[in-house]
């Protein structure tokens, strides 16, 4: 083949797989923060190609990570909606990264839930607690509370995500300093609790990490109940989950669209399709508590932990806790890490 | 046995350090080649081995795995079309020229990787279609792999051979450009396919510029064996790991037949 | 015929896209470097910084020290390889220099694979008794990044060494030892100044390498603080262009000065690796 007749076809491959991209391009829309072992989100992308044609990648950013991406990206945005923790909506509203937009089914949800602007809304919650693989615990007792894991019984089998940018990770650090009598103002009880933790030499993974308690690489994970369950019920791994004697909280987790995102229709498509009957309905499927509370069915209700130990749980406050994400951010950077 | 040095004791040592340091190199890579067949590492081999993990690497990824092979065949036939026109130019240009011109070639090669990327967002990243298109990435490579093919094609066009074969030519009537594709090229055929191979295994590996050039929809193999590493199962990502040793593996061996390894940075 | 006109013609593809993506990008990355709030300071004043300073300092010291490994073993390997013959040779030198290619994201889970929590070491320990919260695990240290680092080093300064080391002339060490050399003197006063610009060379590559290694620091994670890792996090975590820009051409300045050095001081035919 002469040398211009090869340059001639693979000019023409390039145009029309570049061309065949953009054609693409309507059906897509991109998420932040989705990541599939995560709430079940693999499930919910599916449905979402299914249902709804639109094609969303995963993406295993945390919220930390989600919301510094969107911050960089301000001038020429990448993603079109993103999921954060509830305490990182307020945080993202701030950094004017978020557009307000008010969901078809917006007036379902609980105040305490939702941006009054609608910046952001919640979309499920979850309860913290600790996630743990009984087998890789071997002999050792399940942990009953905060107390229990500073025990060098528990030494280096004891993990959680970091709060320097994950939202769970600051979610640990408040439920601690909440149980040992602390605010959401004075954080030396729930920062003085990791520092002291961290002689039982803990694994601190940054992103998801729900596949190593299955595996047995981290048998005991500060998460949350919808992960667990899911662990339980779906995946049969020897997993349980423990809500702390001592108390634990309760957070949602929200949604929004981006500022000048690229597929901003698709975006509000994706956002109202959470919401809809056939989306809680995944969530609540997934165990985790919808945010229109009438979408759990009984039956999955019953798989949940008695409602006594629920109680608990406090939920969280989740202006306040934007207030000090920040500090609980720095403070364990600084005095922990 | 030939010894190496006159002392016997000597010898065993070096063959000692030698072969530990084989081990080092090698194990690991065993290691991770059975995990990701295996069904439970922390159970270890009790629990059997599974093809699962390798399947379910290719259902998640394989638009990653496929994106990469494609980028780097385009890599690979841009820079033969740019290293070869480019080393035959320098060949007629004057060395202190030809020198200065090849050290500034490569320099994106002795730039980190991440500064690469983020100069390239900061310039481009504003075009929306083309930041979230596979040649933003496209790009980088060609840019990080052009030293190579040029080295490679120039070591050979400098031969003097050549030099007496394109003035015979010359003197027969061809003019440059046919000299060019007739006499020169044929002639770096060798160099060319050795330039080729290299450029193809480092731009399926490259991942420090691409981890910033990337965009959700135009994930490359190494960004998604990065995400594998720290989302998933440690079989996921060494199943993983062995699709990616089993795409570079052939190519590394087929370098070091023809005597030309990369040496060049791959990170 | 050469005529001027031609030869820009041939030059003309490779320097447009190279002007394009590459010095345009650069000059960029320049000015952004400057749009911080310091402005054009910034140069200077993170040079200054703690922070900065302490994580430039500790990538030299890993860069350096990973180079001196590196150097010493490759050294005594590289030239019994090049002498020696046994049954297994061309194996083992197969096995030395395959992982040329390997990205750094892989050798850091090669790493993990050797020393994270359920590596071999770790569980070697445990057999022998440990039980998990003493497992010996230094993946995820400065100890995992330079045994990472020792790991894609090795490969190339062998084959360099390996490839002068071929050349050496034999002669002299013969006359060394009629001299009444013992072996260990002819190592060092005679093989060891013929390698000289071997071990130069490589080690200059070796050194920039691991300056800008990113791949492994990456996939290793949490506690480490070499600069790459730093101009990502402040690139991605805290949004800061202008001094990830700063680092950045810092550091790039930097390598590109150490590889023209290794250039001028063994000429280009050691050091067409890089």
């Amino acid at each position: 083949m002469e040398r211009r007749d090869f340059v001639q076809v693979a000019g023409v491959a390039a145009i029309s797989l570049g061309s065949g991209s953009l054609l693409a391009q309507q059906s897509r829309a991109v998420c932040y923060n989705c990541p599939p072992e995560w709430a079940d989100w693999g499930g919910m992308l599916r449905l979402l190609a299914k249902d709804l044609n639109l094609q969303v990648p995963p993406d295993n950013k945390n919220s930390g990570q989600a919301l510094a991406a969107l911050v960089a990206e301000k001038a020429k945005p990448v993603a079109d909606v993103v999921y954060l923790g509830g305490q990182v909506g307020p945080q993202a509203r701030e950094a004017g990264v978020l557009e307000a937009f008010k969901p078809s089914r917006w007036n379902e949800i609980p105040a305490g839930q939702k941006d009054p602007e609608g910046f952001w809304f919640a979309i499920h919650s979850g309860t913290l607690g600790f996630f743990v693989n009984r087998t890789a615990l071997g002999k050792r007792p399940l942990p009953k509370g905060w107390n229990d894991l500073l025990k060098p019984d528990y030494q280096g089998l004891v993990g959680y995500l970091n709060p320097g940018s994950a939202a769970v990770g600051q979610v640990g650090v408040i439920a601690v300093n909440l149980a040992l009598g602390g605010s959401y103002e004075r954080l030396d009880p729930g920062i003085g609790y990791f520092k002291k933790l961290q002689a039982n030499k803990p694994i601190v993974p940054t992103q998801t990490s729900y596949a190593r308690v299955l595996s047995g690489e981290i048998p005991i994970l500060l998460d949350y109940d919808f992960n667990a369950y899911r662990a339980q019920y779906k995946d049969g791994a020897p997993t349980t989950f423990v809500i702390p004697e001592e108390g634990s909280l309760q957070l949602p987790y929200v949604m929004g669209l981006v500022r000048n995102s690229p597929n901003p229709e698709q975006g509000r498509r994706l956002l109202d399709f959470v919401l809809s009957d056939a989306g809680q309905r995944h969530w609540a499927n997934a165990f985790l508590r919808p945010v229109i509370a009438q979408a759990m069915s009984a039956e999955v209700r019953g798989r949940f932990l008695p409602d006594e130990d629920y109680r608990r749980a406090q939920p969280v406050d989740v202006v306040r806790l934007a207030a000090s994400a920040g500090t609980i951010a720095k403070r364990y950077q600084a005095e922990v890490a | 046995m030939a010894l190496a040095t006159t002392s016997r004791l000597l010898d065993r040592a070096a063959l000692g350090l030698t072969v530990a340091l084989a081990l080092f190199l090698s194990v690991p890579v065993v290691l991770s080649i059975l995990t990701g067949l295996m069904v439970n590492q922390f159970q270890g081999f009790s629990a059997g081995f599974s093809l699962r993990w390798v399947r379910e690497v290719v259902e998640q990824y394989h638009g990653a795995i496929l994106l990469s092979v494609w980028i780097a065949t385009l890599t690979v036939l841009i820079n033969l079309v740019l290293g070869t026109l480019l080393a035959h130019g320098l060949r007629r240009t004057r060395v202190q020229w030809a020198r200065a011109l090849e050290e500034m070639f490569v320099m994106p090669v002795a730039m980190p990787g991440i500064s690469l990327g983020l100069a390239m967002i900061v310039s481009y990243g504003a075009l929306g279609g083309f930041r979230t298109h596979w040649s933003f990435i496209l790009v980088g490579h060609v840019l990080f792999t052009l030293p190579f093919m040029m080295r490679a094609v120039l070591a050979v066009m400098q031969a003097q051979r050549l030099d007496v074969l394109e003035e015979a030519a010359a003197s027969l009537g061809a003019g440059p450009w046919r000299r060019l594709v007739d006499v020169v090229m044929p002639n770096c055929r060798n160099a060319m396919v050795a330039g080729s191979l290299m450029v193809f295994t480092l731009s399926i590996g490259e991942f420090n510029m691409t981890l910033l050039l990337h965009s959700p929809f135009t994930p490359t193999l190494p960004v998604g064996l990065a995400d594998a590493y720290a989302s998933l199962r440690i079989e996921v990502g060494s199943a993983y790991t062995l699709i990616f040793f089993v795409l570079i593996v052939p190519l590394l061996v087929a370098m070091q037949f023809l005597g030309g390894s990369p040496r060049g940075k791959a990170l | 015929m050469r005529t001027v006109g031609w030869t820009r013609v041939f030059l003309a593809p490779a320097l447009t896209v190279f002007a394009a993506f590459f010095l345009v990008p650069l000059a960029r990355l320049f000015a952004v470097g400057a749009a911080g709030p310091s402005g054009w300071a910034a140069y200077v004043e993170v040079l200054h910084n703690t922070r900065y300073l302490q994580s430039f300092l500790s990538t030299l010291a890993l860069a350096g020290s990973v180079t001196i490994c590196t150097l010493c073993l490759c050294a005594v390997c590289g030239v019994y390889l090049s002498r020696a013959s046994f049954a297994f040779k061309p194996l083992l030198t197969a096995v030395l220099t395959l992982p040329l290619a390997f990205p750094g994201v892989v050798v850091g889970f090669l790493v993990i694979m050797l020393g994270g929590r359920q590596g071999v070491v770790a569980q070697a320990g445990q057999a022998l008794g440990g039980d998990p919260g003493s497992a010996v695990v230094f993946a995820y240290s400065m100890t995992g990044l330079f045994v990472g680092y020792l790991y894609f080093s090795i490969p190339r300064s062998m084959l360099t060494v390996m490839a002068t080391a071929d050349k050496l002339d034999r002669d002299l060490e013969e006359a060394a030892r009629t001299l009444g050399a013992s072996a260990f003197a002819v190592a060092r006063d005679v093989i060891l100044p013929g390698i000289r610009p071997a071990l130069v060379a490589s080690g200059a590559i070796c050194f920039a390498t691991a300056m800008g290694a990113f791949g492994t620091a990456f996939t290793l994670a949490t506690k480490i603080n070499v600069l790459p890792m730093v101009i990502y996090s402040e690139f991605t975590l805290q949004a800061n262009l202008a001094i990830a820009a700063v680092l950045s051409l810092w550091l790039g300045l930097l390598t590109w000065l150490v590889l023209i050095l290794a250039r001028s001081a063994t000429g280009s035919a050691v050091a067409a690796a890089a």
